[in-house]
């Protein structure tokens, strides 16, 4: 069996002999008489327990943790003595080798040349100097110099992999030989394809089947593995109980007739509960985090011009495949995206704050209480419907609907995909979300206040409108703006429903495209994770995030003081 | 239960003679036995209210007079603001309650299909235990009766109205120059005083009051006691409290539940000092409740 496994289950018996041990010896110690002592006999009980288990286990989960990346760590250290010799041969080629070198030379100069070029069309560009023959002449010459440096790295690149080939095939292969290749292989790849590498060493330690890739090298560095993880497993196993042990003889020692071992649970609970819900913050921090470092990434790739990504009214993210090429910067004008979420919020919004706040009100003060036992959990079906559901509704049922009525009516632009049908379907999707809360609010009116105003005669609707609706008024605005925060994030229904056009439109008909689609767009597929097209997706995360930080922290803010008012 | 005392069981609408006391139901003409000079205002007959299968109140009949104040006394439980919720059809907000039996005011009857409980209430104001001024200003809370009822043409009517109301409730010197404030605002004696007010402004026949300083200080206490007494003059009042001494202090007829039946009813001084009743006499000398 699994030795981990059998050291989790040594600890688990560990631990219940831990707590019988602690509950027998309070029972001695208080002379079988339980009220003696100073806790419960069962908390002696937990008390030892808890010596017992938590370490150790514990060390089972530090060792969960960074166990694979210790003996990777000591592997590669491994590869790279052996791979030294192979790489040091490498290099020294590389220093000898005249072709090389003089291809080295070139490029610096090539590069010089274009740095040179790019200078000067900058120059003139940013002092607007007269100069549009020396201008044009530049902007000629650019290409062919940029791409005389392109077959420059390329012809120094086909050489040092020549090089690299002769190293590699002229290594023995025998015996320490491959490991030796593997690790001369491994430092010659490029960052990205190391952990690929890593895969499949650990692959041939382990499991034969999960490798990609089958070579002598890869199996002569997978066998390194094995003794590393051995030796860790085992002494993280045999540590483990020895903790345990040690946790035992300690507390047991500690068990008396006064000993306050509830206090000490009571301790080791509070403990627990602050690591959980330190868990739960530092995970919040960490995505906020990244979302923070990732946009200023973007924002550097754009020059520090928020105030285009924030103002500007043009978004094609389309950026130059190849990094030198002229005015393939992309356009990050943020704006349509805005008015499209902001389009989509508001037709949303007019369709879910009506019906979901009257439904409220007649639930919670017209309905009898049968009708409310039945349409209640029928309106909170909604909820539960995947949003991808409400998405290829939109599309497949409201979006053509809507574009016949718009072309019957003699609209002719009318599209299947518009701001219009992902509004009404989020409108729906949202209903039971605003009649939920708003019906709990509703419901939170002191009654006294209902039969004040029934007491002067008036009626059902009039005690609505005049009493219970202004009472409850902070609360449906809380809810009303926690809606919007839901609408704004919303991404399935408008992925599917809206479209992706960047349209700067009110036109309820067109299609418009939301933050959250051109984040799924953008991020979706193969992607390189350092161009401006990609990180400005964790600019419009992060401009979303703020966005719905601050309606949720308003919402919150009315809700709570509205229940100061009535509690 | 049947007995020699001044007692509901002979006000069952037979007009069954009992001692000194008259029950009649006749007509809003007659006088009070109790009072003497002062007219019947309300008059009950064998009232019977159910809270879903549970019966709240046992055949309750008793005669309340007018221009004066009538307390209802009793332990927790035992119908005392069930029975008062009679009187302006409250319990028909409550879906489970049944009510039968005969209330009447000036002689008409409360309980009859064609009586519209919201012209009803209009006639009898209620003021509940917990102040409950509405989310609104102080002007408003008062405007909020003469507002839905459609008593003033214009803003100078409702003007006059909210004035004399907060004068008749005695707050007008305190709030005259911030009636714009929210009436939640106002301390809570006030806010009681703020209630009154807008019941008044309606200018309603009768008062309910449901422990009406039940949730006040002793000062403010006072302060109520001393408008509820005022307010006698033009009103019926008719009041529940838990305070045997508010009941002996403002109330003229006094009238003693238990578990849901009517056992004693006659002047308030008469009740303190020598109730006929033990179960009065053991309820007033706080032997339990």
């Amino acid at each position: 069996m699994h030795i981990s496994l059998l050291t989790a289950l040594a600890l688990l018996v560990l631990t219940a002999i831990g707590f019988y041990i602690g509950r027998q010896r309070a029972y001695g110690a208080g002379r079988g008489r339980a009220a003696s002592l100073h806790s419960l006999p069962n908390y002696y009980g937990y008390y030892i327990a808890l010596w017992v288990g938590a370490p150790a286990f514990l060390l089972l989960a530090v060792y969960g943790v960074i166990g694979a990346g210790l003996v990777n760590m000591l592997v590669l250290k491994d590869l790279e003595r052996a791979g030294a010799p192979l790489v040091a041969q490498y290099e020294a080629q590389l220093d000898q080798d005249q072709l090389y070198q003089d291809l080295q030379e070139q490029l610096v100069q090539s590069t010089a040349e274009l740095e040179a070029v790019e200078r000067e069309i900058s120059y003139i560009r940013r002092e607007n100097t007269v100069q549009a023959e020396r201008y044009e002449d530049l902007r000629a010459r650019l290409p062919e110099v940029s791409s005389q440096r392109i077959s420059l790295i390329n012809q120094i690149d086909a050489r040092e992999e020549e090089i690299y080939l002769g190293v590699f095939q002229g290594a023995p292969v025998e015996g320490d030989g491959f490991t030796a290749r593997a690790g001369f292989e491994f430092s010659h790849l490029p960052p990205e394809r190391r952990q690929l590498y890593i895969s499949n060493m650990r692959a041939y330690a382990f499991d034969e089947a999960l490798a990609s890739r089958d070579t002598p090298e890869l199996r002569a560095a997978g066998a390194l593995f094995r003794p590393y993880h051995q030796i860790l497993r085992y002494s993280v196993a045999g540590l483990a109980l020895a903790l345990a042990l040690a946790g035992l003889v300690f507390s047991r020692g500690k068990i008396a007739k006064r000993f306050r071992a509830r206090n000490h649970v009571e301790k080791a609970l509070s403990l627990l509960l602050f690591a959980t819900s330190v868990i739960a913050v530092l995970t919040t921090l960490g995505i906020v985090c990244s979302l923070i470092f990732e946009s200023l990434r973007f924002f550097g790739a754009i020059d520090w011009r928020l105030h285009e990504f924030l103002l500007g009214l043009h978004w094609s993210p389309q950026v130059g495949i190849r990094s030198d090429q002229i005015g393939q910067s992309g356009a990050f004008g943020a704006v349509p995206l805005f008015a499209g979420t902001a389009l989509i919020t508001v037709i949303a919004m007019a369709v879910a704050v009506p019906i979901g706040l009257m439904s409220a009100i007649y639930l919670s003060e017209y309905a009898s209480p049968l009708m409310r036992s039945w349409a209640k959990p029928i309106l909170e079906v909604l909820a539960g419907i995947p949003t991808v559901v409400y998405g290829f509704f939109a599309l497949l049922t409201v979006g053509p609907f809507l574009r016949d009525v718009a072309l019957m009516l003699g609209y002719e632009n009318a599209a299947t995909q518009s701001a219009l049908s992902a509004g009404l379907v989020m409108g729906v999707m949202i209903i039971p979300f605003v009649s939920s809360l708003s019906d709990d609010v509703i419901n939170a009116v002191p009654q006294t206040l209902r039969d004040g105003s029934y007491a002067m005669g008036a009626t059902k609707s009039e005690t609505v409108r005049a009493v219970v609706l202004p009472a409850a008024l902070p609360g449906i605005v809380g809810a009303i703006l926690l809606a919007v925060s839901r609408a704004v994030g919303e991404t399935m229904i408008v992925v599917m429903a809206a479209g992706q056009g960047a349209n700067l439109t009110i036109n309820p008909l067109e299609s418009v495209t939301t933050i959250t689609v051109q984040i799924v767009a953008l991020l979706t597929g193969d992607q390189e994770f350092d161009s401006a097209k990609t990180l400005s997706a964790f600019a419009l995360g992060l401009v979303l995030f703020m966005l719905t930080l601050l309606l949720n922290i308003i919402a919150l803010r009315v809700v709570q003081r509205y229940r100061e008012k009535y509690d | 239960m049947r007995s020699q005392f001044i007692c509901v069981d002979a006000l069952n609408g037979d007009g069954k003679l009992v001692d000194d006391y008259t029950p009649t139901a006749k007509s809003g003409a007659t006088y009070h036995p109790l009072t003497g000079n002062l007219p019947i205002k309300v008059a009950t007959t064998g009232v019977d209210v159910f809270y879903a299968d549970k019966q709240a109140l046992f055949d309750v009949s008793l005669d309340i007079p007018d221009r004066s104040v009538t307390a209802f006394i009793g332990p927790s439980g035992c119908g005392k603001s069930t029975f008062l919720r009679c009187m302006n059809r409250m319990n028909d907000t409550i879906d489970t309650a049944k009510v039968t039996g005969s209330v009447r005011i000036d002689g008409e009857e409360v309980n009859d299909r064609s009586v519209d409980p919201v012209v009803l209430r209009a006639r009898v104001g209620m003021v509940f235990q917990k102040p409950n001024p509405f989310p609104k200003s102080i002007y408003d809370n008062v405007a909020y009766g003469p507002r839905i009822h459609g008593l003033a043409e214009n803003k100078e009517e409702h003007d006059a109205i909210v004035e004399t109301a907060l004068r008749k409730a005695g707050l007008w010197e305190e709030v005259a120059d911030r009636l714009d404030l929210p009436g939640t605002a106002l301390s809570g004696g006030q806010q009681q005083r703020l209630v009154i007010a807008r019941a008044i402004a309606v200018n309603p026949e009768v008062i309910l009051m449901d422990e009406p300083c039940s949730a006040l200080d002793p000062i403010a206490t006072a302060r109520i006691e001393e408008l509820i007494d005022e307010l006698r003059e033009n009103y019926c009042i008719i009041m529940v409290t838990h305070s045997m001494a508010q009941a002996a202090r403002v109330s003229q007829s006094t009238a003693f539940f238990h578990l849901g039946r009517l056992v004693e009813y006659g002047p308030t001084e008469e009740i303190f000092t020598n109730p006929k009743d033990t179960r009065t006499q053991d309820y007033i000398t706080g032997r339990f409740g």
